[in-house]
């Protein structure tokens, strides 16, 4: 019975974050400055890295349909890849968290995951342009080299803007699920008042 | 002693500035060269657009002197026989077609002149005698038409670097305004030729009329019309207006579409127009 509670409520804190992330997907903002990475690793932090692998690719199927900026076509599968990795990201770095941390380091450690996550997601996502460019006749390597180096700009965008999102918000959302759940997760259980040193 | 942890996440921030940074300098370079590159084609455009202009000069300046001299003989009217600079005439227009035979093949309005001028030629000829008065309308029209053939031909060899925008609008009889916003043309067009690529048009050509001698009769199947009635008569007209950005207001057209040569960011309209005389 309990068993069932916390999956029930596993499965609504999912369709929220899910939702929050489509709206925000959807809302107009800067290019390359999205939370939907945020909330997948978040997601991969508080559920394990697969679970926080299947958020990201979910939200990044729908958002390939319902996105601003247009269908993502043949780039959709190295979105969804770049975003599980993000999860898989928060799942692995759970797995290394110790009581002994204190909010600061917490802080710049998640912000470095975030401008990392940034970073793979963006080089796969530019494989995936550069797959199109392959397509239509260009030289392999050099497509990914013009895919890479013509996304600079959109990736320092993004990189900067993961950064602080990630080492702001983690902290606080953390904190705030975790009242939300009740502890019901493993690294949750824990005693928080480490994170407030 | 650095912890592991720390470690990790030193390199992991390390990598994400190492790839940023190759990633701008693989930016700049790509840019370095497509500039490059770009700077190369404009320049072998320049020199390629240099030796047109010089061989364009070299065939103005040779025809010019032949006109010259023939117009020469007909200031200077001592004892001239026209009839016989009728023929020396004749090898004007030759060189002229010879000269300018890529503009006579492609641009129908100067083909029309051309033909024009040498069936008054012709029919000149014909008739045996040639008076002052016939041989100098014809050595006017000749210039007119070099003159023009010789701007034509230099605004194609600018074209072939340069492009031109203009934009332009057909208000039909029901008052529908059709626009063709920023419609791409090379340099050296005519309001003709813009109307032709961007509208189906009917013409006539009136030797009568210039400069230009083109008179649009249809776009797009709205043609012209004129009713006879008691004491008077109307009708609607295709008429031409462009846009003046000192005055802020429609000019009417004051040349034929033809000979009115566009210049970038032009703005242009065609309407319908109902007339009525007297």
């Amino acid at each position: 019975m309990k068993l069932q509670h916390s999956n029930t409520r596993k499965l609504a804190l999912l369709s929220v974050l899910a939702a929050l992330c489509l709206a925000i997907q959807l809302t107009p903002r800067p290019p390359n400055v999205e939370f939907t990475s945020f909330f997948t690793f978040i997601v991969g932090l508080i559920y394990g890295a697969l679970n926080g692998a299947f958020f990201g690719c979910f939200v990044m199927f729908v958002n390939g349909f319902l996105s601003p900026y247009g269908f993502s076509g043949l780039n959709m599968p190295f979105q969804m890849v770049g975003m599980a990795i993000t999860g898989i990201l928060g799942g692995v770095y759970k797995s290394h968290i110790s009581e002994r941390d204190n909010s600061a380091r917490f802080c710049i450690e998640a912000a470095i995951l975030g401008a990392f996550s940034a970073l793979i997601f963006d080089l796969i996502t530019n494989a995936g342009v550069s797959f199109s460019y392959i397509l239509a006749g260009m030289d392999p390597i050099l497509a990914l080299l013009t895919a890479v180096a013509y996304g600079t700009f959109f990736s320092i965008i993004h990189i900067s803007s993961n950064t602080t999102v990630f080492g702001v918000l983690t902290l606080p959302s953390i904190k705030a699920l975790d009242n939300l759940i009740g502890g019901g997760e493993l690294w949750l259980r824990k005693d928080h008042s480490y994170l407030q040193h | 002693m650095v912890e592991k942890r720390s470690l990790v996440f030193a390199t992991l921030a390390t990598i994400v500035w190492a790839v940023s940074i190759s990633s701008l300098a693989a930016y700049f370079y790509l840019q370095n060269a497509t500039y490059s590159e770009q700077i190369a084609e404009n320049q072998q455009s320049l020199n390629t657009m240099a030796v047109n202009y010089n061989e364009a000069m070299t065939k103005r300046n040779t025809l010019l002197s032949e006109y010259s001299m023939l117009y020469g003989n007909y200031s200077f009217p001592l004892g001239t026989n026209f009839t016989l600079l009728t023929k020396l005439f004749n090898i004007l227009m030759d060189n002229l077609k010879g000269n300018y035979s890529y503009l006579l093949m492609n641009q129908k309005d100067l083909n029309e002149t051309y033909h024009a001028l040498l069936n008054q030629t012709i029919t000149i000829n014909q008739k045996g005698n040639v008076t002052r008065e016939e041989f100098g309308e014809l050595l006017n029209e000749f210039y007119e038409l070099f003159n023009l053939l010789a701007i034509r031909e230099l605004s194609r060899i600018i074209s072939e670097t340069v492009t031109l925008t203009a934009s332009i609008c057909i208000i039909y009889e029901n008052g529908t305004e059709k626009w063709h916003n920023k419609t791409s043309i090379p340099t050296g067009s005519s309001l003709f030729q813009l109307t032709q690529k961007i509208a189906k048009v009917n013409y006539t050509y009136s030797a009568w009329m210039k400069p230009g001698h083109i008179r649009l009769t249809a776009i797009n199947d709205e043609t012209e019309y004129t009713e006879y009635k008691t004491g008077y008569s109307e009708g609607r007209a295709w008429i031409w207006y462009y846009w003046d950005d000192n005055k802020q207001e429609w000019l009417s057209g004051p040349v034929g579409c033809d000979a009115w040569m566009l210049k970038d960011e032009d703005i242009y309209k065609w309407n319908f127009e109902y007339w009525r005389w007297p």
